[in-house]
C-alpha cells in the first residue's frame, strides 16, 4: 500500500472569502473513501481542488505529482455534463469522451453502458436525473485512473438505481485505484466504505476506518457521523 | 445482503460464509467465488471481504490454494468445532439472558421446552 493521495497544508479562499483551512489528507491506494459533509461544507469545493479545476495554496499530490496539469491525468472526475451542449446524444458524448482522454478503456465503458441500461441514442436534454447520474458514473469509470471522485452520485434517484450504480463501482473499479465518493447521507454506501473523511468547519474534522467506528465506537456510520454535529463527543 | 450498520462488515461477512458452509450450501472442497464476486454478492468492498477470509484462512476453516483461490476446509473436524463454537455462542447468549432474570436450570430447561413445542405448532 502507497499514498496514491495526499494533501497537505491546503488553504481555498474565494471572493474574500476563506472556504477551506488548514486541510490535511492521506489517503492510500485500493481504497472506497466517503467524503461526508453538509451541503456547503466544501465537499465539490475539495475535489476540484484535487483534480486541480480549482487553485488554492498549499500541496495536493496525486500518484506521485503535485503539479496541476499532470495531476488531472490520474484523476477521473466527470464534474458536469453542463459544459455540454444538451442536444448532444449520449452516445456522442462516449465519443467526445473517448477522443479526449488517452486511458478512455472501450471494453470497460461497453460493459458499463449494457449494465446501466444506458440508451446512446437519448439528448442529454431528455435524461431523467437517475439516468444522468448512470451516465456520470459510467464516463468516470470508463477511464483507467488512479483517482476516481464521485460527487453526491445518488441525488433523488430511486433505489434500483442506486444498487446498479453500487454493483457498477464494486465491479468495475480497478483494485488498485481509490476513489472518493461524497454524500450528506451515508447510509446508502456505508457498507462498501473503508473509510470516511468528514469535512467539517472549513476542514478535515475526522478520518477514520468505518469497521473500527464500528468496532470501537459500537456505532453505525450514521450514527457517529450525527453524533460530530451534537458537539463535544468525538474524541480526537 | 442486509448489513447491520452497527457491526464490523467483515464480521458479518464472515458470519455469512459459515453460514453457508454450517447449512451445506458451501459443501467441503467447494471453491469459494472470488473476492470480488462475494463483494458483489453480499455489497461490500474487496478489502472488506478479504480482510473476512484472511480471518477465515488463519482459523482453518478455508484454505488458498495458489492461484487457484480460496476453497472450504476438508477437514470436517474443523467444521465441527466451528458449528460447537457458533452453537456456544448463542447458548450462551440465552443462559446468561434467562439466568439474569433467576431463572434456574430446571426452569429454562422447561420453558424451552415448551417455547419449542408453542413454535412448532406455529409452524404446523
Amino acid at each position: 500500500m502507497s499514498d496514491l493521495l495526499k494533501i497537505e497544508n491546503l488553504i481555498y479562499s474565494h471572493s474574500l472569502k476563506n472556504i477551506l483551512h488548514d486541510v490535511n489528507l492521506t489517503v492510500s491506494d485500493g481504497k472506497i473513501v466517503g467524503l461526508l459533509g453538509e451541503n456547503g461544507a466544501g465537499k465539490t469545493t475539495l475535489m476540484r481542488l484535487i483534480t486541480g479545476s480549482a487553485h488554492g495554496k498549499g500541496t495536493i499530490t496525486v500518484a506521485g505529482t503535485s503539479k496541476p496539469a499532470e495531476r488531472k491525468s490520474h484523476v477521473s472526475f466527470t464534474e458536469h455534463l453542463g459544459g455540454l451542449s444538451s442536444g448532444m446524444k449520449v452516445g456522442k458524448v462516449f465519443d467526445f469522451y473517448q477522443s479526449v482522454y488517452p486511458d478512455f478503456n472501450i471494453a470497460r465503458s461497453n460493459s458499463l453502458i449494457e449494465f446501466l441500461d444506458i440508451d446512446k441514442n437519448l439528448k442529454l436534454s431528455a435524461l431523467s436525473k437517475g439516468m444522468k447520474e448512470k451516465l456520470i458514473i459510467a464516463l468516470t469509470l470508463s477511464r483507467q485512473a488512479d483517482l476516481y471522485l464521485l460527487d453526491e452520485p445518488f441525488g433523488g434517484i430511486d433505489s434500483m438505481s442506486r444498487k446498479k450504480i453500487i454493483n457498477s463501482i464494486l465491479k468495475w473499479k480497478p483494485e488498485e485505484s481509490t476513489m472518493i465518493i461524497s454524500d450528506h447521507y451515508v447510509t446508502e454506501i456505508a457498507s462498501i466504505l473503508d473509510e470516511i473523511v468528514v469535512v467539517k468547519d472549513k476542514t478535515i474534522n475526522c478520518h477514520k476506518q468505518a469497521d473500527e467506528i464500528r468496532e470501537d465506537n459500537d456505532m453505525g456510520i450514521e450514527e457517529f457521523y450525527e453524533s460530530l454535529y451534537e458537539g463535544g463527543k468525538q474524541d480526537d | 445482503m442486509k448489513f447491520d450498520d452497527k457491526v464490523p462488515i467483515y464480521i458479518q461477512i464472515k458470519n455469512y460464509l459459515y453460514h453457508q458452509i454450517l447449512t451445506g450450501t458451501l459443501q467441503p472442497g467447494d471453491k469459494l467465488p472470488s473476492v470480488r464476486q462475494l463483494a458483489l454478492d453480499v455489497t461490500a468492498n474487496v478489502n472488506t471481504v478479504q480482510r473476512a477470509l484472511t480471518e477465515m484462512l488463519s482459523e482453518d476453516i478455508i484454505e488458498s490454494q495458489r492461484g487457484k483461490g480460496n476453497f472450504v476446509t476438508t477437514d470436517v473436524d474443523n467444521i465441527k468445532q466451528l458449528r460447537n463454537k457458533l452453537v456456544n455462542e448463542q447458548l450462551t447468549l440465552v443462559y446468561q439472558e434467562l439466568h439474569a432474570l433467576n431463572l434456574s436450570n430446571d426452569e429454562i430447561l422447561s420453558e424451552m421446552k415448551s417455547y419449542m413445542e408453542s413454535r412448532d405448532e406455529q409452524h404446523e
